[in-house]
């Protein structure tokens, strides 16, 4: 990485002798094609490039075969791209087999959402929408599979899916409930994890002016009613870690404090001196659907009713469809609601300017959290090279928007995983995905 | 005959027509971005303003619609938010697996109900009447999820007599997409260890789904056919000392036949429309499943998509109902 006069230089070698699944060796000319494909087509997860990397067209080059060169502005933090780089926009594609199969200027779009075209260890054989995806051991790969053929089977049900693991039919299981995870534990042919997402459950607080949670006294008021510790053990049943602070655990960053416990007592005091004696009613708007630990939203929703009522905060749910509780959410007309977050790339950042910097129109702009000094502290943090002048940053800014901003943490939800004892080597990275070829499978 | 088809053929298409104008209304009506809906908790106001121009969603309701049936009219159904392919190949991929299903079932209601119904008409108000009567209720109550979970658990988990979800084992090499009926497919192949594997994953859901409507037409059945039995054509067959196959066959049944009729069409239009629970509990990647999901997450495109084929599919059964009483019943005549 190369600190140019208006733009940082990233020079990256590409390891000679990688092939695609056609045996074409991966070169820069792939590379460079990848990019120019991704900005071209604008998909979902383009913005990741253009906006956050500020990545124009033309700003990756090909030095000779195997050097690739890659400029972002300034003003673009590089460690953001780095990470970027590891999602799925960044995986470099075949450029001749999808010239190839491209028709109408598609950029081989159609083609790839029912084939793949990658150097990965896997290719995709078949997909059969609603109900399964079979993966080969890509044949050129220099990662050899241990298991040759991998079926990702979609069963939506998670009473058959347990029904699916007990009978043998599967071996690895995603979105089982806390109580079925419980219920494995017990029994020698099935193990479970608990795999650490980056996702966090928060309340958020609509500060817009004439709202009672613009009184940073009522804000502080919530933090106290809420019974975190409760909510973990007895909802989850443990499949979450318990977090204050805006960045979750595994990113740098990270600020491990919990300086709120539930004391509802404290809460009241707060609600008088900020003009609530008798209390306070309000709204809480949740999803129908599940929240992070496999819950539903409703659940939570009603724990949280439970505990804010003794400390004379009086909410009243309205569950409705998540499609439109996002939509009360933008257009910031919600007093609390019940929300999730994920980073959209494993980088602090992807937390930071959308939680702080209110300019992001993001939850900051949703909340109308509009702070200075959080929003400068952000954009600060996301340019500053070094990590650990860039961790002290983070502490400052994960702590003063725990005090100050419109959010509480509730926790951070593990991905509860249920396999057969048969199995070996299943990781699941906090990014959501698994790294198949290190599984095995005992006979 | 020729131009009473085509009338009905036209009203058919009218039919659509309509059925696009009301789908097109409500969704102006959900007060619900599908932009902010299809991007998800983190999507930006930039993102969102893109997709929206590029689905056509920032213009007037009445563009939007005139551009809707413009694409319809070169048969295109238009992409899906949700999926992002077109609706027509979603729809190509996932209406044969409701197809087979609903045709299952309904194989299953008739051999079911068919029978039962007869059966507990001939016997009135003796055990098999009342066996019959108590089954129906019993099967047309449970619910479908219930039936299902309880099924499963005990034929497949516990008794491994029937396979799980899905609608083919995953170690076996599917065979050829031709009709995407995975048992046909099978067979055009001549692939007999997929067929009987297909056939075995179909029996469970095809009885979880053809069950409720078995016991409805048992109940129909017999309803129809004790108002038949009781005519004076019947006693006088029975006094001609006709057997009781041709009097039951030939004389009861063609004339109990008209309601029922009518009934069995509605039960397989319902049946080919999907079926949500019975669709997520066996991972039947069908129609139903489909519709659900894109509603919840406002795919327009997908739901017009479907309500159209869906209304068709009822309009061409309609014909087929009426087209068949004529053949049933000599003194009805279409011109």
């Amino acid at each position: 990485m190369d600190r140019g006069k208006d733009a940082w230089i990233l020079t990256f070698k590409l390891r000679q002798g990688s092939r695609f699944s056609s045996g074409r060796e991966v070169t820069a000319k792939d590379v460079v094609y990848t990019f120019e494909r991704a900005l071209a087509l604008k998909g979902p997860g383009s913005f990741l490039l253009t906006e956050i990397a500020q990545l124009k067209p033309g700003a990756v080059k090909a030095l000779d075969a195997y050097t690739v060169e890659m400029r972002i502005p300034k003003t673009a933090s590089p460690q953001s791209f780095l990470s970027i780089l590891t999602f799925t926009i960044g995986g470099i594609v075949d450029s001749e087999e999808v010239q190839k199969q491209a028709k109408g200027g598609d950029y081989g779009k159609d083609f790839l959402s029912q084939n793949s075209a990658g150097s990965g260890p896997y290719r995709l054989v078949r997909w059969d929408r609603g109900s399964q995806v079979i993966l080969e051991a890509n044949p050129y790969a220099r990662v050899k599979p241990k298991i040759p053929r991998v079926i990702l089977r979609y069963i939506q049900e998670p009473a058959v899916l347990r029904t699916a693991l007990e009978s043998g039919e599967v071996d690895i299981t995603e979105g089982l409930t806390p109580e079925a995870l419980k219920a494995l534990e017990g029994n020698p042919r099935f193990k479970v994890v608990r795999a650490e997402t980056l996702r966090l459950q928060y309340l958020g607080m609509n500060m817009k002016p004439g709202s009672p949670f613009a009184n940073p006294k009522v804000r502080e008021a919530v933090r106290w009613a809420v019974n975190q510790d409760e909510l973990i053990r007895d909802l989850l049943r443990g499949s979450a870690i318990k977090i204050q602070t805006f960045i979750p655990r595994g990113l740098l960053g990270y600020n491990p404090v919990t300086p709120y416990k539930y004391d509802p007592g404290r809460a009241r005091r707060l609600l008088a001196e900020a003009g609530y004696p008798q209390g306070l009613e309000f709204e809480l708007l949740a999803s129908t659907g599940i929240c992070g630990g496999g819950v539903p939203c409703a659940d939570v929703a009603a724990k949280l009713q439970a505990d804010m009522a003794k400390a004379g905060l009086r909410a009243r749910i309205r569950t409705i469809a998540n499609a439109e509780l996002l939509n009360t959410y933008r257009a910031q007309n919600h007093q609390m609601v019940l929300a999730g977050w994920s980073p959209d790339f494993p980088d602090p950042d992807g937390n930071a300017t959308p939680w702080a910097d209110y300019e992001a129109r993001s939850l900051a702009w949703r909340n109308s959290y509009r702070d200075e000094v959080a929003a400068k502290l952000a954009r600060q943090a996301a340019l500053e090279p070094d990590p650990e002048k860039r961790k002290a940053l983070y502490k400052v800014l994960t702590e003063k928007v725990l005090r100050e901003g419109p959010y509480v943490v509730l926790y951070q939800p593990a991905q509860p995983i249920g396999l057969s004892a048969k199995v070996e080597g299943f990781i699941k990275n906090p990014m959501m995905s698994s790294p198949l070829w290190l599984v095995s499978k005992q006979p | 005959m020729a131009a009473y088809l085509l009338r009905r053929l036209a009203y058919a298409l009218l039919v659509g027509l309509g059925i696009t104008a009301i789908t097109f209304f409500i969704s102006q009506v959900i007060p619900i971005d599908p932009a902010a809906a299809a991007l998800g908790e983190n999507a930006r106001e930039e993102q969102i303003r893109e997709f929206r121009e590029r689905y056509g969603l920032d213009k007037p309701i009445l563009v939007q619609y005139g551009l809707y049936l413009q694409r319809l009219l070169r048969l295109d159904l238009g992409r899906s938010l949700r999926t992002g392919r077109p609706v027509a190949e979603d729809l190509k991929e996932f209406f044969p697996a409701t197809l087979e299903l609903a045709l299952a079932a309904f194989l299953v209601a008739l051999a079911l109900g068919l029978p039962a119904g007869i059966w507990a008409a001939l016997r009135q108000n003796r055990p098999p009447d009342l066996l019959v009567r108590f089954l129906a209720l019993l099967l047309g109550s449970t619910p479908v999820f219930f039936l299902a979970i309880l099924l499963l658990d005990l034929l497949h988990r516990r008794l491994g007599l029937l396979p799980g979800p899905g609608r083919l084992d995953p170690f076996l090499i599917p065979p050829p997409v031709v009709t995407g009926i995975t048992t046909l497919d099978a067979l055009l192949a001549g692939d007999w260890a997929a067929f009987k594997d297909a056939l075995a994953h179909l029996v469970l859901p095809a009885f979880v789904l053809g069950s409720a409507s078995a016991a409805l037409l048992a109940r129909m059945v017999r309803a129809a056919m004790l108002e038949v039995l009781f005519q004076d054509y019947i006693r006088t067959a029975w006094a001609k000392g006709l057997p009781e196959r041709l009097v039951v066959f030939r004389h009861a049944l063609k004339n109990a036949a008209l309601p029922v009729l009518t009934l069995l069409g509605g039960l397989l239009g319902g049946l080919l429309s999907g079926a949500v629970l019975t669709e997520t509990i066996f991972s039947w990647p069908g129609l139903g499943r489909y519709v659900t999901q894109s509603a919840t997450s406002l795919d327009f495109p997908a739901v017009m998509g479907v309500t159209l084929l869906v209304g068709l599919v009822y309009s061409l059964l309609n014909l087929l109902v009426d087209l068949l009483y004529a053949l049933l019943d000599p003194r009805i005549r279409y011109a």
